[in-house]
């Protein structure tokens, strides 16, 4: 249905001898939403930043396939990797760390544009006015700085940020993970409408659950830096293969007092 | 009569509770006109967002609130069996029964595990500390009962952990510590504020696990705070739901979570996610509240089913008020 944005084949990464990410592979079609999830530890966020080369891998290849053709994103020098940094953006966790609090929102959303040459000062304007439009803050909010706003607005400034350079790839760390429930479906549902409207890829790395569902086409599962399953979404949380996927399922506490939790047994886990 | 056979059943009785928080820009209320009880041996949960007031209201159980914020109004009565009750509020910051609240008649269990151990101690000392201070009993008695509890509590190979400081536990294991430290005391209110929030699902299940167990075992009441509906259901007995300061609803679990009275928490179940079809937009709290008023602090009205809500008039016709 739709062509291959990103191919990842046996991606390791280790610190100081501790394997974070063990020879990971998996593709990521354009439009589509693929999930990692894993506890903490589990190497999700470092294969993440591998995967954008904010970090060097070990081992492994990364080919992109952007606008300009394919690059093998491990192989490129930094300054190489400049111009594809417009095509792969990230939203972070903390939408507090993650804005500069000396700079206002206007400031904030126009310097990736200034970084990558785009524009002049006028049409720089126009695409950050078209995108906070998008992210539904009002224009009043670009003279302001990030300390008056919620942690929604900031999220959805964040998400302007990352979304100005129109890229085809947006990475999402936990990008909801700190937000109150009624905030979250709002980004949520903020996250599904952009990604219509603008063509987005997401790789989704969270570790809710629940979240993941809604959101995602397809899921990995990590475990200590290895994928120990994939699939679409709907069959990994139906009928899941391996022993470590139905134990994490299985700890998501359910709105229903008639649901009782589980114990966990890690005991039997066969790993 | 009817006043003595309520107290007798809660441990804690929390009348017109009011918070200020003095900013730059005048006086903010944090909570304000809060009344509701926690029965004894059971788990009440108090569920609400950022900003509902929910954490407030327990320090002010702990009389934990520092300047700039002020309890200004309300009383929270305290009925212990091992001693004789009184108002919370009321007492001065130098009286003895502080010290005795704090620990031993009631204990709490922090968010951050980290943050409520201290790094240069064992968490042994850590644990019979809470002993020595409460109990006339020699140290190798505390260390004894501090033994006992950690092993309670699901540490393994406790004669060497027992020796060991808080950065060598896990998020887990270390939850595990503070919940020996609270309980060790035999406290007959455990307040546990967001204690599974930051850690992992799977973790957060054992936690859980654990909290359950050992009140079903101990027999204590236990007030719960978090935001999360999922870990409510899973816990409690007895649901206080606030936003902005005030309490919105109380009931049982089920009458709040099966079928919910306020919007507001109709809204809050609606936005979980597991909740909604896959592909379909979901539910924010101001699409299923529409024009309800949220703002209007309306007074908590006694259902006949036992359960209390604060609706507009017209709102509280339609829930079956007469």
């Amino acid at each position: 249905m739709s062509e291959t944005l990103l191919e990842v084949n046996g991606l390791s990464k280790s610190f100081d001898g501790v394997v974070a990410v063990d020879d990971v592979s998996f593709s990521l079609n354009s439009s589509e939403t693929l999930g990692i999830v894993g506890e903490s530890g589990s190497g999700k966020t470092t294969l993440a930043r591998c995967v954008l080369r904010a970090i060097d891998p070990d081992a492994g290849t990364v080919r992109f396939h952007g606008k300009h053709g394919q690059y093998d994103l491990h192989n490129l020098s930094e300054r190489e990797l400049i111009p594809l940094r417009q095509e792969m953006q990230m939203v972070f966790q903390d939408p507090f760390s993650s804005l500069n609090p000396r700079m206002t929102v206007q400031e904030i959303m126009e310097e990736p544009l200034i970084i990558h040459g785009i524009g002049d000062r006028a049409s720089r304007r126009e695409a950050v006015l078209d995108i906070l439009s998008r992210v539904q803050l009002e224009q009043d909010a670009l003279t302001r700085y990030p300390h008056a706003f919620s942690g929604g607005q900031r999220q959805r400034i964040g998400i302007a940020r990352a979304l100005v350079l129109r890229p085809k790839l947006v990475v999402c760390d936990e990008s909801v993970s700190a937000l109150d429930v009624s905030v979250q479906a709002q980004i949520i549902n903020l996250l599904e409408d952009l990604q219509d409207e603008l063509g987005l890829t997401y790789l989704f790395v969270a570790h809710n659950l629940s979240v993941v569902h809604h959101i995602c086409d397809r899921i990995l599962v990590m475990y200590h830096g290895r994928v120990v399953e994939e699939g679409p979404v709907e069959e990994v949380f139906n009928n899941p293969q391996q022993d470590y996927t139905k134990l994490l399922l299985s700890a998501i506490p359910s709105p229903d007092p008639d649901v009782p939790l589980v114990p966990i047994d890690r005991a039997n886990l066969n790993l | 009569m009817g006043e003595q056979k309520i107290a007798e059943d809660n441990v804690l009785a929390i009348r017109d509770l009011a918070v200020e928080f003095k900013t730059d820009i005048g006086m903010t209320y944090a909570v304000r006109d809060v009344s509701f009880s926690v029965p004894r041996g059971k788990v009440t949960a108090v569920v609400g967002e950022s900003g509902s007031g929910k954490s407030v209201t327990a320090n002010c159980i702990m009389r934990l609130i520092q300047p700039p914020g002020k309890i200004v109004s309300g009383s929270i009565d305290f009925s212990p069996t091992r001693t004789d009750g009184y108002d919370i509020v009321s007492l001065s910051n130098k009286d003895p029964r502080l010290f005795d609240l704090r620990g031993d008649l009631m204990s709490m269990v922090f968010q951050e595990p980290m943050t409520a151990l201290s790094p240069v101690y064992t968490v042994g000392n850590q644990v019979a500390e809470a002993i020595l201070c409460h109990r006339d009993v020699s140290e190798a008695e505390a260390w004894q009962e501090a033994v006992d509890m950690l092993t309670r509590v699901g540490i393994d190979d406790v004669s060497r952990r027992i020796h060991q400081y808080p950065f060598e536990f896990s998020g887990g294991m270390r939850q595990r510590v503070v919940i020996a430290m609270a309980l060790v005391c035999n406290p007959e209110l455990l307040i546990c504020d967001e204690p599974t929030t930051a850690l992992d699902v799977t973790i957060q299940a054992e936690i859980l696990t654990l909290i359950r167990d050992l009140q079903q075992e101990l027999k204590n009441s236990v007030l719960f705070i978090t935001h999360d509906l999922g870990v409510v259901a899973q816990l409690a007995d007895q649901v206080v739901v606030m936003y902005q300061g005030r309490v919105l609803e109380i009931g049982t679990v089920r009458q709040v979570l099966k079928d919910p009275l306020h919007p507001y928490t109709r809204g809050l179940l609606a936005a979980i996610p597991g909740l909604a079809q896959k592909g379909e937009r979901l539910e924010t709290i101001s699409s299923v509240v529409g024009d309800a008023d949220l703002e209007t602090p309306y007074p908590l009205t006694q259902m006949a089913d036992g359960r209390q809500v604060s609706l507009s008039p017209d709102l509280l016709r339609e829930a079956g008020h007469e």
